[in-house]
């Protein structure tokens, strides 16, 4: 039985489409499975007869199993990974040092299941690190490791759990590569971004026209970053209604005391978020000298205190890497994260005139904890900083 | 020199009755007729008027020798089989266990306990009182599983100034031997590593610990190596030598010919869960005999009683948890 996809362990025998003596061709569908989520064909991995079918209908075999043998030449086998053995009968999508397991698997259906896929680093049936013994986790404490470093662990343990063995090979094998320690920035950022994923974070996106805001930029003696138009709109935005940026904990949304946002700036090795304090209750035109230098201040490694931490929101202009879309984490101790990506010159049709015209647009994008927020909530608030964008003398 | 496990029995209170005149020992026939196992062989005539016939009632053999050591001698109380020790159960925990606390005056007595089972000997015969005379503050319970510990252990609970249960195991009366061993000796109280391994602990004590040798022995043929401890003493329990050999190997299966319920494995598994859980790499596990009255039929007691084969069985469950 192949790996017939992501998290697929077994399948349904549903339909034979060959039956045992039939020559078949390479790709020729030998039977018809069906899984908790599509049906689908094994085919045959190579031309040959088909000498014994192992399986009955109905009945669901693990990935990994035997479903029958197939005759093939001796260069087919070795093609396919296969031991030459003088009759060459090639288990159908089984490389040979699994097929013992596989033929066990089959009988019980309760051992592990081993790779078919020679190319699948991780055993389909592991399941990794997911419970940690109190040993494993005393001894990842002591070398400051998380679920997710060992991530790529498949275990040996019952149900495939990480063995503190499991673990020590494990960390042997790191210590035989080239290894360089990672910076304190990178740490931080990765610890966030952990904390963060706790949480079910999805995206809104929708584009907007960029070309009342490029103009307004244009007039303004000191001109302010794309990003702080972003920011200016989802502080006005908030100040309209702070649930969007609320905190649940518990059975209680925690709405924000103040409209203090941040902005995400890329430092050496890492991101830093300074905030501005009250970004609704000022103008923009008053805001830009106070972004410019905490721009300068970040990529100083250098922000003072209250330009740290507290933030309700975040803005993130990922338009400067030259993106157009992407769904950035927000922070652990916020809801949501506004992404602005780049502008691009596109065809936009123009109703008066009945014909296309080029128009600047770029995506906003929000990502937001599905916990606090819904799909019409967050696309609502993203409309609405849309709207603003769009008349940017308003901010 | 090669004796056997009762001979070293015999020689250690031939020894202490040589080396101290206030030890005397007395029980149901161990006189003339030199014990009911021969522990006492020939020790009255070498030592006349020192080893003393007592009446059948372990309460008043009891009674005596609290007596006795309060009035400054050292008794050593042979009991025939440790099953009839309830009989004098009273007089040892609640007479000898709290005399010192009560008074400030020590109470040392050595009671002997043929313990354990043996092939036909049925419910009477067969028990491991180790367990309900650790529970009681006062008493020391040792367990020796080797002769060097059987000679020296003995020797040590007739000079220590609590009383002390003597846990022998009579399987091992005629069956195992080994010499008295040389030079430092385990304190009381200090557990022994019997064999070392890297992939679980076997903590055990008494005859278990020659079963639990054979099953890791069998294991280490399957690439298995299991550390196995012996306690030596149940109580005081060396937990530091459990633990430290847990820390090891991150998994502990404790092992008592006992039967299961309360106990000495239980005892071993709450304090490594409680002072050890950080060094478990899966549950604690024990295994005790079955929680029926010992059978008489070998056939049943072979399998009432854990062996090496159910040693080796829970350990190979363990080590794939």
């Amino acid at each position: 039985m192949p790996q017939l996809g992501e998290s697929i362990a077994e399948a349904t025998v549903i339909n034979l489409l060959v039956r045992e003596g039939d020559t078949v061709l390479t790709g020729q569908d030998l039977m018809e499975v069906e899984t908790n989520k599509a049906t689908m064909n094994v085919a045959s991995p190579c031309p040959g007869l088909v000498r014994e079918l192992l399986v009955k209908l109905n009945e669901s075999y693990p990935v990994g199993s035997i479903l029958g043998h197939l005759e093939s030449s001796a260069d087919d086998a070795n093609r396919l990974g296969l031991k030459g053995e003088a009759v060459s009968q090639v288990p159908v999508f089984e490389p040979g040092a699994a097929s013992e397991t596989a033929v066990d698997v089959a009988k019980d259906g309760s051992s592990r299941v081993e790779p078919t896929v020679p190319s699948l680093p991780v055993p389909a049936g592991a399941g990794g690190a997911g419970y940690m013994s109190p040993a494993m986790k005393a001894r990842m404490l002591k070398y400051g490791l998380s679920a997710s470093d060992l991530a790529g662990l498949p275990g040996s343990g019952a149900a495939g759990r990480v063995t503190i063995r499991d673990f020590e090979q494990f960390m042997a094998r790191v210590e035989q590569q080239q290894t360089i320690p990672a910076s304190t920035m990178r740490v931080a950022v990765a610890d966030a971004m952990r904390r963060s994923w706790t949480r079910p974070i999805a995206t809104v996106a929708m584009p907007v026209c960029f070309d009342p805001l490029l103009a307004h930029r244009k007039q303004c003696a000191v001109k302010p970053g794309p990003a702080l138009y972003a920011l200016r709109a989802l502080a006005i935005a908030l100040t309209e209604d702070t649930s969007p940026a609320g905190r649940l904990i518990g059975n209680r949304i925690i709405h924000p005391a103040s409209i203090d946002v941040g902005f995400a700036v890329e430092v050496r090795e890492g991101v830093l978020v300074p905030v501005i304090r009250k970004a609704n209750e000022t103008p923009i035109s008053g805001l830009v000298g106070r972004y410019d230098e905490l721009i300068r201040l970040a990529h100083q490694l250098r922000l003072p205190a209250d330009a740290t931490g507290g933030g309700i929101a975040t803005v993130t202009n990922f338009g400067t890497f030259g993106l157009t879309w992407a769904t950035p984490i927000p922070l652990p101790e916020q809801t949501i994260v506004l992404g602005m990506g780049a502008a691009r010159r596109v065809p936009g049709w123009d109703e008066a005139s009945g014909r296309f015209v080029p128009v600047m647009e770029a995506n906003i994008t929000l990502s937001f904890d599905h916990r606090v927020l819904d799909g019409g909530a967050a696309g609502r608030l993203l409309a609405r900083v849309a709207q603003l964008l769009t008349s940017p003398e308003q901010l | 020199m090669s004796i056997t496990y009762l001979e070293a029995i015999r020689e250690a209170q031939a020894r202490a009755l040589a080396e101290d005149d206030r030890v005397f020992i007395y029980g149901q026939d161990v006189g003339a007729f030199g014990g009911a196992f021969k522990a006492t062989k020939n020790l009255a005539r070498e030592f006349p008027g020192r080893v003393i016939d007592s009446p059948i009632s372990e309460d008043a053999m009891l009674g005596l020798a609290v007596g006795a050591a309060i009035g400054g001698m050292r008794p050593i109380i042979e009991v025939q089989f440790a099953d009839f020790s309830t009989v004098g159960f009273n007089q040892m925990v609640n007479q000898a266990g709290t005399h010192y606390w009560r008074t400030g005056m020590p109470c040392p007595i050595t009671l002997r306990l043929p313990c354990g089972g043996t092939s036909g000997s049925g419910p009477f015969h067969s028990q491991s009182m180790e367990a309900i005379y650790a529970h009681y503050p006062g008493l020391v319970v040792m367990t020796p599983a080797t002769v060097a510990d059987a000679y020296h252990m003995l020797l040590d609970a007739v000079k220590i100034d609590d009383p002390v249960v003597f846990c022998e195991h009579k399987l091992l009366y005629y069956h195992l031997k080994g010499d008295l061993g040389s030079g430092d000796r385990l304190a009381v109280g200090k557990a022994r590593i019997a064999r070392v391994g890297r992939d679980l602990s076997i903590v055990t004590y008494g005859a278990m610990v020659h079963e639990a040798t054979k099953a890791a022995e069998e294991l280490a043929g399957e690439g298995i190596e299991a550390e196995v401890v012996d306690l030596r003493t149940v109580k005081p329990l060396d937990t530091d030598c459990i633990i430290a050999s847990v820390a090891r190997t991150g998994r502990l299966l404790c092992v008592g010919e006992a039967y299961p319920w309360g106990g000495v494995t239980a005892e071993v598994v709450a304090r490594v869960a409680g002072e050890g859980f950080n060094f478990l790499d899966a549950p604690p596990m024990r295994l005790n005999a079955k929680d029926t009255p010992v059978p008489y039929h070998p056939d049943l007691w072979a399998v009432h009683r854990p062996s090496a084969r159910s040693i080796a069985d829970s350990a190979r469950r363990l080590v794939q948890m």
